[in-house]
């Protein structure tokens, strides 16, 4: 009978102990944590800071990707008013954040580092077309944009070649 | 059998044919050798090294010219002091090759590592990668790293255009001369050549315009990296991201083997399949190109139907019941006779199959054919099928010992791979003849080019037969050759005309002797020839009678006729005189000129259009279709006809279906569907059916008029015609059923079609060889249809004779229409890119004749014969021999329908104030 109280006070201790310690829960959506530095999340493309797109529209993402979630079409840049970095651009870009296991694979496969997976995690769609996330969606706005375009890109002046050696 | 060489590569032993190369001989073991420039349809020229191995010869001693032999009695080998490149060294016997060894990779990857330094790396963004050689090459033999500077590269401004529709970019490509070789000896138009020294060295174009060949394409496959890329692909997909979906081209008589590569739907490029027995791996620009239309916007998407006075969308129930009920009210009150029928030659073997038994059967009309009623039509040409080049034989292979008369015909305008091939028998060993009445490309290679005045073709015929007859013994091979009197009685007293007909005597009796003693013979004839009188295919089929070819081993006719399935009009019986495989009919009825002139004059009450532009062909024949009763047009696009219809049905492209052509060779071949439909569509076979249906329905025999018994006796015949209802599932099954009816196409099936796949040794890594994802033929290589006369012991003669042309006084001059490949066809809608090459609308002078007239470029002139004139300004051009004048057929606003009166027409021209 005593051993028994004893035990129920035993638990009650644990219980005082944390009532003063600071709580490992946080209040989400709230408050959010901060993920790791190499988590993978919402993707994102990326721009140079002159603002042109790093995406080159090459597909090579969409080969990579084991959960064939993404979608590319290809354009030609007017020279006049390029899109991207030499003679391709992406004209159409979708992933399907439903397919997309986040392996990151695209992000391995990209020659210009234009997709990244970042740290957004919240991917909820009330109906299945709003996974697809477009070009408009995953471009980021142009003042974010960081890196320049590599000497070796602007060398000839003219229409430049992205891929090879483009730095990081 | 060839002398036999035995070699050893890489301790394998493999017997070849003498002067079989070193590469070619390693690919018999599967033993790859990289190459870059070597190319197995082309010369070797050994510019890129790629391809050295070890060579070593069996040691001779000089005294006694035997074999040094060691102690264990094997020859010694005496190796060859430096690396060899394969593509250019042949077998010779007891030879010893090593391809795999330290010395030889270490030359291959300093090549590859060389070839680098100068190439941009943009595999992202070029459109080769996937299937780029240096790619691949690089991955297998290249070295992992380089030692130059990436800021030492060479760089030149991005692609420059070559042309219309072809791209260079001078950074990646590696020199090897694919391109300007192909273009020189293949395609025979040297437009392409090098340009500048050392790291400054690059193609250009020599033409003007620029890349001036009708096969610039081809340059875009052979090419072993991404310099030449073609405008109409340029940054379309990625290669490995396309579904290449099986077909055959529509453009043309030849029937090149090819693929739509197809995306999301949508065909993205066309690539060659390989097929050595019709296109090898070639395709001419326009198939390349000319897929615009099975997409374009212009197509009909609805069925069509006209109410008060407008063509107003309908739904197919609706559409197809208003056909059935108004032709049905016709077939009673005037009977068939009434209705007339046209279905064109781009449609598929199963649809005219369906459309003669539509109208003979169903409607029991004889009215059916597949031209357009012009005066440009050709003639029904039979001798094609009966005397056409016999089944198994392959053009790729002939070379020494065989014959090619061109006559009348202009291969390159009117069947572009055909000259390909011609130019490949030259190249083999085999002797080239045309005779024609202009000059074409195919001159410049010929043994004998022959220039005859228009109107002297029988009687060049006859000059050519006339030597044949009398060397033919007069014991029993004459009698073997039913109609030899008719021949020898229609040739009595033949004199050629040297002035009149152009050629001398001579020069005719040297080619006749040539003729007799080829091997092979084999004949193409074109338009020229087809208009030019029933007497000069006859005399084609003559002369390959009186030379014993006919129905021989590689020998036989190819009759150049226009659109795809042409042959497979005519064997089907899609003509008034002649039921499915030439079966003689007890009436004929009327054909397609006819029937205008019968719609004309009120007999005719319905026509119905399937796949043919009366209107487009000929304006005036507006007034004969506004009289009918009832138009119906099936079609892929609102045609002049169609706009005039009462009834438009659209139908699916060959693109968005399945079916077989014949082409000139008579070779049925199968095309797949490409593409998933996006409008409301059917087949033409299928609203043929669904209309046959309907018209044997109850319903329909009793909503028609007319009292009780006559619908009765009606009911009765029609049940003694129709065999039964129509209950095709699928085009195959159609096929089916004419493999069962028609004698000429027994043993055809899809499956047959589907046929052996692989050709010239396919080996697993062959694209190192050849680029291109796509030219591996797994979509079957058809069924080549033997000739009447394999089959039958009696040659026969056919009715010929001498015709001399009537001059006329006051029209001195002689008018031809000419075939031009890029036309304004429905079938070039939207290839915007063909634009600027289409023939324009200009009247073709020589320069003599344009001085005698006072004419300069651009100045109009009236051409006037007995029907009409046209008034179209001028081109001075040697293209047009002296007193000969050539307008283009099938481009628009060029009134040459109203003038010509069959082929060669004398006119009279004046030069416009
Ligand atoms: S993260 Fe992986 S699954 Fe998602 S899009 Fe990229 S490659 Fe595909
Ligand atoms: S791999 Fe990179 S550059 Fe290529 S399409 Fe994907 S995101 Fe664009
Ligand atoms: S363009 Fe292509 S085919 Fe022509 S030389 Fe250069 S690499 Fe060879
Ligand atoms: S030659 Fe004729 S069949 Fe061949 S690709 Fe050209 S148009 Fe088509
Ligand atoms: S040198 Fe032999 S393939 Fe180029």
């Amino acid at each position: 009978m005593l051993k028994g109280t004893m035990a129920y006070f035993k638990g009650l201790k644990t219980t005082a102990k944390y009532l003063f310690k600071k709580p490992v829960t946080v209040e989400y959506p709230e408050v959010k944590r901060p993920v790791r530095e190499r988590f993978r999340g919402r993707h994102e493309l990326k721009r140079f800071a002159n603002g042109l797109e790093r995406c080159i529209g090459c597909s090579l993402c969409a080969a990579a990707c084991p959960a064939d979630a993404i979608y590319v079409v290809p354009g030609q840049n007017d020279p006049a008013k390029p899109r991207s970095a030499g003679e391709r651009h992406a004209a159409v870009y979708e992933i399907n954040m439903l397919r997309c296991i986040f392996c990151g694979y695209c992000e391995d496969a990209c020659p210009t580092n234009a997709i990244v997976l970042e740290h957004q995690y919240e991917l909820a769609f009330y109906d299945r077309r709003a996974s697809i996330y477009t070009q408009d969606m995953l471009l980021v706005p142009v003042d974010k944009g960081h890196g320049e375009v590599p000497p070796v890109l602007q060398q000839t002046g003219k229409q430049l070649n992205p891929p090879a050696q483009i730095d990081l | 059998m060839p002398d036999m060489v035995t070699l050893t590569i890489d301790g394998q032993t493999v017997s070849v044919p003498k002067g079989t190369l070193v590469v070619e001989a390693a690919r018999q073991v599967e033993n790859l050798i990289p190459v870059f420039c070597y190319h197995p349809k082309m010369a070797p020229v050994g510019m890129c090294r790629m391809c050295v191995v070890k060579v070593g010869t069996p040691k001779m001693d000089p005294a006694t010219r035997q074999p040094v032999v060691d102690a264990d009695g094997k020859s010694v080998i005496a190796m060859m002091p430096r690396l060899q490149t394969a593509c250019t060294t042949p077998v010779s016997e007891g030879m010893v090759v090593v391809t795999q060894d330290s010395e030889v990779e270490h030359a291959q990857r300093g090549v590859l590592e060389a070839l680098l330094t100068s190439h941009p790396l943009d595999c992202p963004v070029c459109d080769k990668g996937g299937e780029c050689p240096l790619q691949n090459l690089t991955m297998g033999w290249g070295p992992g790293k380089t030692r130059f500077d990436y800021n030492d590269k060479v760089h030149f401004e991005k692609p420059v255009p070559l042309g219309d529709l072809i791209y260079l970019d001078r950074e990646r490509c590696i020199l090897c001369a694919r391109c300007v070789r192909f273009q020189d000896e293949i395609a025979g138009d040297p437009v392409l050549g090098f340009y500048n020294r050392g790291r400054a060295w690059h193609i250009i174009s020599q033409s003007d315009p620029e890349f001036d060949s009708k096969f610039s394409g081809n340059t875009t496959d052979i090419c072993p990296v991404g310099a030449l890329t073609s405008a109409d692909f340029r940054f379309k997909a990625r290669v490995w991201e396309l579904q290449p979906i099986p077909t055959v081209c529509n453009h043309c008589s030849v029937g090149c083997n090819m693929t739509f590569d197809t995306r999301s739907n949508d065909i993205k490029r066309v690539m060659p399949r390989e097929n050595d027995a019709v296109n090898e791996i070639w395709l001419c620009d326009r198939g390349r190109f000319g897929h615009h239309f099975n997409t374009s916007k212009q197509r009909l998407t609805t069925p069509l139907v006209r109410k008060a006075g407008k063509l107003q969308e309908a739904t197919w129930e609706e559409a197809l019941s208003i056909v059935a009920q108004q032709l049905d009210g016709i077939r009673s009150t005037t009977g068939g006779k009434a209705i007339g029928g046209l279905a064109g030659t781009s449609l598929a073997n199963e649809d005219l199959y369906a459309f003669q038994r539509f109208f003979r059967e169903t409607l029991g009309s004889a009215n059916i054919d597949h031209r357009s009623g012009s005066a440009l039509d050709l003639p029904l040409d039979d001798a094609g099928a009966q005397y056409g080049i016999r089944s198994g034989t392959d053009l790729s292979t002939l070379g020494k010992g065989t014959v090619v008369l061109v006559f009348g015909a202009d291969p390159e305008e009117e069947a572009p791979v055909h000259l390909l091939r011609i130019r490949g028998i030259n190249t083999r060993g085999g002797s080239v003849i045309t005779l024609n009445g202009r000059p074409t490309k195919l001159d410049s290679i010929a043994k004998h080019a022959l220039r005859y005045k228009y109107g002297s073709e029988s009687a060049i015929l006859a000059a050519l037969l006339k030597p044949l007859l009398d060397s033919t013994p007069a014991d029993g091979k004459r009698a073997t050759l039913r109609g030899f009197n008719d021949l020898v009685a229609a040739l009595k007293g033949f004199n050629l005309d040297e002035q009149a007909s152009g050629i001398s005597a001579d020069k005719l009796n040297t080619v006749a002797e040539l003729i007799n003693s080829a091997e092979n013979l084999v004949i193409f004839y074109g338009r020229d020839a087809l208009t030019a009188g029933a007497s000069v295919p006859a005399g084609l089929a003559n002369l390959l009678v009186m030379t014993r070819k006919a129905g021989a081993t590689n020998s036989g006719l190819i009759s150049l006729l226009k659109g795809a399935n042409a042959r497979g009009a005519l064997d089907l019986g899609v003509r008034p005189d002649r039921g499915p495989n030439y079966a003689a009919l007890s009436n004929a009825g009327l054909d397609a000129k006819q029937m205008l002139s019968a719609a004309r004059e009120g007999k005719l009450k319905a026509l119905y259009v399937a796949g043919v532009d009366p209107v487009g062909d000929n304006p005036a024949a507006a007034e004969s279709l506004k009289k009918l009763g009832l138009l119906v047009v099936q079609e892929l696009f609102l045609t002049e006809t169609a706009k005039l219809a009462d009834v438009v049905l659209p139908v699916l492209s060959v693109a968005e279906r399945e079916g077989t052509y014949t082409n000139a060779e008579r070779r049925v071949q199968r095309f797949r569907q490409a593409i998933r439909p996006t409008i409301n569509a059917r087949p033409d076979w299928q609203i043929l059916q669904a209309l046959a249906n309907q018209l044997v329905s109850e319903a329909v025999l009793s909503a028609a008029g007319g009292d009780k018994s006559r619908k009765q006796t009606r009911r009765e015949e029609d049940k003694a015609r129709v065999r039964s209802e129509w209950t095709y599932a699928s085009p195959a099954e159609i096929l089916m059923d004419i493999q069962a009816n028609v004698a000429g196409y027994k043993g055809v099936s899809y499956a047959s079609l589907q046929g052996p796949t692989g050709q010239w040794g396919r080996q697993a890594n062959e694209n190192y060889y050849f680029d291109g994802t796509s030219y591996q033929n797994t979509g079957g290589l058809g069924v080549q249809l033997p000739a009447a006369v394999e089959t039958s012991s009696i040659q026969t003669l056919q009715p010929f004779s001498v015709s001399t042309p009537a001059s006329v006084a006051d029209r001195p001059w002689t008018l031809v229409g000419a075939t031009f490949l890029y036309d304004d066809g429905a079938l070039l809608t939207d290839t915007d890119l063909l634009n600027n090459r289409k023939a324009k609308a200009v009247v073709a002078l020589n320069p003599v004749d344009a001085d005698k007239l006072g004419v300069k470029n651009g100045e109009r002139v009236t051409v006037s014969s007995g029907r009409g004139s046209l008034s179209l300004p001028v081109h001075r051009t040697k293209l047009a021999p002296e007193g000969v004048v050539v307008v283009p057929v099938g481009v628009n606003n060029v009134g040459l329908v109203s003038v010509v009166e069959g082929g060669a027409t004398p006119v009279a021209i004046r030069r416009e104030a």
